[in-house]
């Protein structure tokens, strides 16, 4: 019989792998709970042009940007380790995961901030 | 042994594959998003006529329910995988599965209404 791991195992929390993993989780559950939102969100936009301009400009307040800047991170970060996951299951990425892991956040992280750049240009 | 054997069609094994399918598919089609959406919009206000053109161009409804799927299959999937490794009661993995059912097909419903909804508007 093999001991089973656990979330709050904390011997495995010397390794980059099970941060990349616990991340990973955490990122997507919240990404899931925005999807909701903004699905929800745009639905209103159907309206017509008023209510269209009205949602549009509460979402454009410094505060929403500021979420948005946010948003971007955590999807760079689930996307960039995504592609990580599918080089590791598919690539024999096994091999090299923890540079990998490195390398694509590096990455992740320099579109992260040309991306807040161009979403708060605007916004003050 | 047999038995084992038998239960490998209930492994998970296709939507573990369908799931970095539309990992690779989202990658694409969230950067383009962002980049369209997030980035190139970005001014004091979001043109109205602009959005509505393009939400009438005959790829856009194409393209945005192929997002919609993706994006819900990947992300209820991504919960219940979650929710798969702390639950092992049959009775709330019955209660949580069909809990995500419901809140996908709402979100299909809601996401799929305002894709028809945006092509077919007449704009003034």
């Amino acid at each position: 019989m093999y001991k089973r791991t656990r979330f709050y195992d904390f011997t495995y929390y010397n390794f980059i792998g099970t941060w990349a993993w616990v991340l990973h989780r955490l990122a997507g559950l919240a990404l899931i709970f925005y999807l909701s939102l903004h699905v929800w969100v745009i639905s209103s936009l159907t309206y017509g042009e008023k209510t269209f301009n009205e949602v549009m400009a509460f979402l454009s307040s410094p505060l929403f940007k500021l979420l948005e800047v946010g948003l971007w991170g955590v999807i760079l970060f689930h996307a960039f380790n995504g592609v990580r996951i599918v080089v590791v299951d598919f690539f024999k990425g096994s091999l090299v995961q923890k540079k990998l892991f490195i390398v694509l956040i590096a990455l992740a992280f320099f579109l992260w901030a040309l991306g807040s750049f161009m979403l708060l240009r605007h916004a003050f | 042994m047999e038995k084992n054997f038998k239960q490998t069609s209930r492994s998970g094994s296709i939507p573990w594959l369908l799931q970095r399918i539309s990992a690779v598919i989202l990658f694409i089609l969230l950067l383009f998003h962002f980049i369209t959406y997030h980035f190139l919009t970005q001014t004091r206000s979001v043109a109205y006529l602009q959005v509505m053109k393009r939400a009438q161009s005959w790829w856009f409804p194409l393209l945005q329910f192929m997002f919609l799927i993706t994006a819900l299959y990947h992300g209820l999937n991504g919960v219940w995988s979650v929710l798969e490794d702390y639950t092992t009661s049959k009775f709330w993995r019955l209660v949580w599965y069909s809990l995500l059912l419901t809140v996908g097909t709402v979100l299909l419903f809601v996401g799929t209404l305002t894709i028809i909804k945006l092509y077919t508007l007449k704009i003034a």
